[in-house]
């Protein structure tokens, strides 16, 4: 129990959550960019301004629940962020509409994937580090010596 | 991740074969007979792409990504030529006497696509690249 006190206090949860969605959401973005030339295919993605409202409403629930800055997350799925078996979540993307629509009925944005994807190896990189930095943190504790 | 590194490799893998068919076509843009020496003009290829990759190694992969799903014979008609020196001209008496059909391949077009081919091959390598760095940030948690 200590253990699991110790792996849900403070941000560790959001961050773990944060590099998960930037994981799965390259999934989508390689997918997109791979099939940039395929004929009626349609660009989808999640946004990223829906995770966040997705994280914050956890964080928030987490907070009316235990009273703090501590306790396991609880996930409310959204349009295109849906709750798995294992007390997860993953992705479900949906149709972006934006971009001209080619002569192929392909949508593709190039420009707009690359800066998502650019945005999203960013985000993961924050995410990671600031991971590292508070395990690193943790080591530091259990040790008892700096 | 690995199903997103499985996912660019396919789409290099399906614009390098839409590469080759577009090599194919510009090297046999004046070929007016087959193989077996018989006037049979050579027919442009084209590559027919689509969602989803069965060969790939991951699941992840297998429902995502890209592949080839059929290389086409273009029915457009067949370039005419006005030789009737040349051995494969159609005879005196034919509607089309003296002309030769040559391959329905515009270079023009193959250049185009050729370029297109090859930008968006650069595209899943910059993805590639960006899974790559993910992947080795991940690892950098560990300490």
């Amino acid at each position: 129990m200590f253990i699991r006190e110790l792996a849900t206090a403070d941000a560790l949860p959001s961050l773990e959550a944060t590099v998960r969605f930037a994981s799965q959401r390259q999934q989508i973005l390689a997918h997109n960019i791979s099939n940039i030339d395929t004929p009626d295919f349609v660009q989808k993605d999640v946004a990223p301004g829906e995770f966040q409202e997705f994280l914050s409403a956890a964080v928030d629930r987490r907070r009316e629940r235990w009273g703090g800055h501590r306790g396991e997350m609880e996930w409310r799925q959204t349009r295109a962020i849906r709750s798995d078996d294992h007390g997860g979540f993953r992705l479900e993307p949906v149709e972006a509409r934006q971009g001209l629509m080619f002569h192929d009925r392909n949508n593709r944005d190039v420009e707009r994937l690359m800066q998502d994807m650019v945005e999203n190896v960013a985000q993961h990189r924050v995410a990671t580090e600031l991971l590292r930095s508070r395990y690193s943190l943790l080591g530091t504790a259990i040790a008892g010596r700096i | 991740m690995y199903g997103s590194l499985d996912i660019s490799v396919s789409g290099m893998t399906a614009q390098r074969t839409r590469l080759e068919a577009i090599a194919a076509n510009i090297a046999n843009a004046d070929a007016i007979v087959d193989p077996a020496g018989d006037p049979n003009p050579f027919r442009r290829r084209m590559v027919h792409l689509a969602p989803g990759d069965p060969t790939s190694n991951t699941l992840a992969g297998r429902a995502g990504g890209v592949h080839v799903a059929d290389i086409e014979l273009d029915d457009a008609p067949f370039r005419r030529v006005y030789d009737p020196t040349n051995q494969f001209a159609f005879p005196e008496g034919h509607p089309e006497a003296g002309y030769v059909l040559y391959p329905n391949i515009d270079p023009m077009i193959e250049q185009v696509n050729a370029l297109e081919a090859a930008r968006a091959y650069e595209a899943n390598i910059a993805a590639a690249e960006a899974t790559k760095t993910m992947l080795g940030q991940a690892l950098r948690i560990l300490g």
